[in-house]
């Protein structure tokens, strides 16, 4: 009998099974996701904010349960990304389907009454945007060109863009996708990363890095920079109030800086709360991207349902 | 610096006023107010092998505390390493103690000799240790080392003395060990990892 037939489902410890090297984004991703975003809002100081983000997080889920099949490459383009090491559906240059902005003016009715009073006319604005506008600022999303003039319109577009590639992501043509030969972009889609997670259950303790635009997953092992690739200077940084609460325990985010090329990415400790989302937990911890700039690192991955501000504004 | 293809993103305290957060219109003063709580600490997550038994698991150590300004840094877990194929993440219930061998106020720190004759252990320094290593090693090599065979043939053998290999050691230092030994005339040459 194999290891892997042999091994009991969803028992924490494996060894010597591999861990794959792509995880496809699972079908109730969003709806996680909202739940996570719901849990973190309260108490916390932005919680208005991150509470406004559950719902948008909710729509996305409804989104992708209702999603219409819209083309996907052909068997030429997958084997021809595959024998390059491509990633198939690539951010910048695969034709989109106009279903993305039928998301985004779904998005934009349905956040409407959520919505502060200020930011109900640029979603009105967007719901009847011209086709050219909206694929403009989609490609500024794509690209990770974040106009801070257009900060307060650019999560909503991202968060179309999101439900569109998530979609495509889950089928099953893009099952068993190899990792690339570059670990910091998507092997997918080819975006970077929002943060890194590591994994509870199955593969409990594995890291993976997880697609800002398309959710999916893919494996980099631990204790190593995803920007450059070097592993002799990597580190940590907590917030402190975690630490003297819980000195002991290790924190559910941290960001891992690198000393060699000077930037940071969070990671998620699901293996902790397997309830941790990379892209919830990371708004809710802005603090740590904060002191961490201040420490001298940049962030190498965007979490594009927060659009920062011009630094000298 | 190695620069990525798309640069680095940027989200600091004064990008907060003109962020998505602030212009969507939600208040970033409240995030603004709550980062004056923290401070940074310094943690670390250092791969490393568990050194009870031949098996050689791969482990991860969790430690605080920045070893570069004076903060003695502070090893509070240790878990099985799961990138490691020998034992992907797992451990034994004696490797998933190893926090406490660390902390342990039993834990031999230093070398000790038990001279001949005596039932003492003597505190040594490293120094001294591997001088009287080197010299004992020596006076046997020279005492019984075999340069050539009963029928006049050159073999440089030195087989008064073994050397047990460590099964943590990955190729380049198991490389480097049977090379020094091999270089020495030993053959009587194991490894821990076969046992």
């Amino acid at each position: 009998m194999n290891p892997a037939s042999s091994a009991t489902p969803g028992s924490a410890l494996n060894p010597g099974l591999e861990p794959p090297a792509v995880i496809a984004p699972p079908a109730d991703l969003f709806a996680d996701r909202a739940a996570r975003f719901e849990r973190l809002a309260a108490g916390h100081a932005s919680g208005d904010w991150l509470a406004f983000l559950a719902r948008l997080t909710r729509v996305q889920h409804e989104l992708l349960q209702q999603h219409p099949a819209v083309p996907l490459p052909d068997a030429a383009t997958l084997e021809q990304a595959s024998r390059h090491a491509m990633p198939p559906l690539p951010a910048n240059g695969w034709p989109r389907d106009p279903v993305w902005r039928r998301h985004l003016a779904t998005l934009a009715d349905r956040l409407i009454p959520a919505a502060p009073e200020s930011l109900r006319p640029q979603l009105a604005g967007l719901a009847s945007a011209p086709a050219e506008e909206l694929e403009r600022l989609a490609a500024a999303v794509l690209r990770t060109e974040y106009d801070p003039r257009e900060a307060a319109r650019l999560p909503f577009v991202a968060a179309a863009l999101q439900v569109y590639w998530t979609w495509m992501a889950a089928q099953p043509a893009f099952a068993g996708l190899a990792r690339l030969d570059v670990p910091g972009v998507c092997p997918c889609c080819g975006s970077l990363p929002v943060a890194s997670v590591i994994q509870a259950g199955q593969y409990a303790g594995t890291r993976y890095l997880h697609c800002s635009l398309c959710n999916t997953e893919w494996n980099l092992v631990r204790v190593q920079c995803s920007a450059c690739g070097k592993d002799d200077k990597v580190s940590y940084r907590v917030l402190e109030e975690d630490v003297a609460e819980g000195g002991t325990q290790r924190e559910l985010v941290r960001a891992e800086v690198c000393d060699d090329c000077h930037s940071y990415l969070k990671v998620v400790y699901r293996d902790k709360d397997a309830a941790a989302d990379p892209v919830a937990d990371d708004l809710a911890t802005l603090a740590l991207d904060i002191l961490v700039d201040e420490a001298g690192y940049m962030r190498s991955g965007p979490n594009p349902l927060f659009i920062p501000g011009d630094a000298a504004a | 610096m190695h620069v990525s293809r798309r640069g680095f993103f940027k989200v600091c305290a004064a990008g907060m006023t003109g962020s998505s957060l602030a212009t969507m219109g939600f208040a970033p003063t409240a995030v603004l107010a709550e980062v004056r709580q923290y401070k940074l600490a310094h943690a670390t997550e250092t791969r490393s092998i568990c050194p009870y038994c031949s098996v050689s698991c791969g482990t991860l150590v969790y430690s605080m505390g920045d070893k570069s300004r004076n903060a003695k840094a502070r090893i509070f877990h240790i878990e099985g390493d799961p990138d490691n194929p020998v034992n992907r993440g797992s451990l034994c219930p004696k490797g998933a103690g190893l926090l406490d061998m660390v902390h342990s106020p039993l834990r031999l720190t230093h070398p000790e000799v038990r001279e001949p004759g005596s039932n003492q252990w003597k505190r040594i320094s490293w120094d001294e240790a591997f001088d009287r290593i080197a010299r004992h090693m020596k006076a046997d090599r020279d005492a019984n080392f075999v340069d050539k065979n009963d029928a006049g043939l050159t073999v440089n053998r030195w087989t008064t003395t073994g050397f047990l290999a460590s099964s943590a050691a990955s190729n380049e230092p198991s490389y480097l060990s049977i090379k020094v030994m091999r270089a020495l005339g030993v053959v009587a040459i194991d490894t821990q990892a076969r046992i």
